[in-house]
């Protein structure tokens, strides 16, 4: 196995934060922009950024309530985004383990 | 690993890679600051909640103990136990706080038991008031007074149990149904003891046991 079987939209650092913090709500929970950021640590660009990556392969989704000073944006994860996430976990796993096996003399 | 942690974080990683290793500590990591940022820290809740009940019912029992004719709680005992109350929802307040910026089913359900609870010990109160209208005497209105709030507590915490699946809080329910419905059997002085002793140390245990309500 190889790390390119990782899956690459999950596969930085900051997508893997924001999909394990979502991964953690509840079915049918979101999380505001602002918590999500603040739980993350990433700026505002940075997660709108990425934000936008896991939207575009289904795995979030986002949603604008409100206007002007009263809007709010929520994030909740999709059923996709957690097989996905799921998925991703599993080969992970998988890797470590071999590459625990490959170190064994 | 590059740039995974610390200053480096907000800058666009996406052409940063990991190695699995690193991918694992960061999936730990992030998990673990998620559920200590969104989740209300249960075990420390239901410890408070467990002093503060031993606290309120051991008053009343001490004010109460002894008497002859039994007469009931003077105010001061009562404006002691509203003080530790108010406690317990500031507590409960500010484990609501830590959910912040989460919506949906679970914030839902979380002030649904709240509310639960005010309208299940406000009823409880009027109901006294009803049996003190028709004349119960003082030792009636003691054991209801006592029992009655752990009945309400305890169904309340069977219900959560059967919506969160959670078996600590099962047990807690049922043990607290138990204690409300044989508890003033001890008559309405130690009705009050037997509430602090057998309620408080039911609620620190299942402090210990670790009533962490599951994420689907």
């Amino acid at each position: 196995m190889s790390d390119d079987e990782l899956n690459p939209v999950i596969h930085t650092p900051a997508r893997l934060r924001i999909m394990v913090t979502l991964a953690t709500l509840r079915d049918g929970d979101d999380l505001s922009f602002t918590g999500l950021q603040d739980v993350t640590g990433l700026t505002p660009g940075n997660l709108i950024t990425h934000l936008r990556k896991l939207e575009d392969a289904e795995y979030v989704t986002t949603n604008k309530n409100g206007s002007g000073v009263t809007a709010r944006t929520s994030i909740a994860i999709t059923h996709d985004g957690r097989a996905a996430l799921k998925e991703y976990s599993t080969v992970l796993r998988q890797l470590l383990d071999s590459a625990g096996q490959s170190q064994q003399p | 690993m590059q740039d995974s942690t610390g200053t480096d974080r907000d800058r666009n990683d996406q052409d940063l890679t990991m190695d699995p290793a690193d991918a694992a500590a960061i999936m730990a990591e992030a998990s673990d600051r998620a559920r200590r940022r969104l989740q209300p820290d249960y075990r420390v809740l239901y410890a408070i909640r467990g002093v503060i009940w031993i606290l309120g019912y051991g008053i009343i029992w001490l004010a109460v103990r002894g008497q002859h004719p039994f007469h009931g709680p003077n105010p001061g005992a009562y404006a002691a136990v509203a003080l530790i109350a108010a406690l317990v929802v500031v507590v409960t307040l500010g484990s609501a706080r830590a959910e912040t910026g989460l919506r949906g089913p679970s914030v839902l359900r979380l002030w649904a038991y709240l509310l639960s609870i005010l309208a299940g010990v406000g009823a409880v109160f009027a109901l006294e008031g009803a049996l003190v209208r028709a004349g119960a005497s003082p030792s009636v209105v003691g054991i209801f007074e006592a029992s009655a709030p752990i009945l309400v507590l305890g169904l309340l915490c069977f219900a959560r149990f059967s919506a969160e699946r959670n078996w600590a809080l099962a047990g807690l329910g049922l043990w607290m149904v138990l204690v409300a419905a044989v508890g003033g059997y001890a008559g309405p002085a130690t009705v009050w003891a037997v509430g602090a002793l057998a309620v408080g140390p039911a609620l620190l245990l299942t402090a210990a046991v670790g009533p962490r309500v599951p994420r689907a």
